[in-house]
């Protein structure tokens, strides 16, 4: 039943009758988009899947804002994407702190041990993009959204995502020649 | 017609786009309990929500019942000092003055349950 029903429909359940059922569905449904794309924003596996979770538990919170007007993974994201960011000003906070506790080379030993200890080639291109363009990026070329979603999703009127996107393409070809790649 | 266009030409990708989408492409995750906790964790906060307004009625009610009834017992001791001639008097005058004490207090009760089953 809950299978066969629309994202909108499920929001509509979820909302009207404080249905987690149907909150659970729409979860189930998203989380891989969610998760994938906090773990190419914060480059740490248990890192994004804790934001994920923040995220989910925003998301419910925040249910009734939905209008429905565009596609619930977009509105999703930007539920996501917000809480990357409130997520990343708290650690700089934190490392403020720390810093003034005179700890912060005691923390940088500990970071430094990554749990992925591979570079995969999406990460290179990723590590050559400001934290706004990246996430532009993949909601554009990993979740398929439009530039309109992607507009609705960071505050950003389309054609400033477009040229966010258009100069994240340039460095990445740019630093890694990636036309060459293209022509063989 | 316009958005229409614009569509169309977000829809027309090049090969570097193409080559984009594979490189972000990534497998899809498992749910593995994942959303199994987060509905775990709605349904824990939605009971906290539930029960913080009675609990905290009753830590209230708890906490103001003593010096409540010290003020009770006062307005008693104060109500007997007054000559009973007026008493008798003041409810004379508005014959229904019970009834309509007991009306306004029913009326506020009403619509403060009416507000809490809403929310």
């Amino acid at each position: 039943m809950l299978s066969s029903s629309t994202d909108n429909e499920l929001v509509a359940r979820a909302v009207s009758g404080q249905d987690t059922a149907a909150f659970g569905e729409l979860i189930r449904r998203h989380q891989s988009h969610v998760r994938n794309f906090l773990r190419k924003l914060a480059g740490d596996y248990t890192l994004a899947d804790d934001l994920a979770q923040d995220c989910f538990m925003h998301a419910w919170d925040k249910l009734q804002s939905y209008s429905g007007r565009g596609s619930f993974i977009g509105w999703l994201l930007k539920v996501a994407y917000t809480t990357f960011l409130q997520s990343k000003r708290k650690s700089k906070r934190y490392a403020e702190i720390l810093e003034s506790a005179g700890q912060v080379a005691d923390q940088e030993s500990r970071s430094a041990v990554h749990p992925n200890d591979e570079v995969s080639d999406l990460d290179k291109y990723l590590a050559v993009l400001t934290e706004e363009e990246r996430a532009i990026m993949v909601m554009s070329y990993a979740c398929g959204l439009s530039h309109r979603e992607i507009g609705d999703a960071t505050d950003m009127p389309v054609g400033t995502v477009k040229s966010v996107i258009f100069r994240g393409k340039e460095k990445i070809r740019n630093s890694f020649e990636i036309k060459d790649h293209q022509h063989g | 017609m316009k958005s229409k266009i614009i569509n169309m030409a977000e829809k027309i990708k090049d090969a570097e786009d193409r080559l984009l989408e594979s490189l972000f492409e990534s497998p899809p995750l498992a749910d593995d309990g994942f959303s199994a906790a987060v509905v775990r964790k709605v349904n824990r906060q939605l009971w906290f929500r539930r029960l913080t307004l009675p609990v905290a009625t009753a830590i209230g009610a708890a906490i103001a019942f003593k010096p409540l009834a010290a003020l009770v017992s006062t307005l008693a001791n104060f109500s007997a000092l007054i000559p009973e001639d007026i008493v008798i008097g003041a409810t004379s005058s508005i014959p229904q003055f019970q009834t309509i004490v007991l009306g306004a207090i029913l009326l506020v009760v009403g619509l403060v349950s009416m507000r809490m089953l809403e929310h």
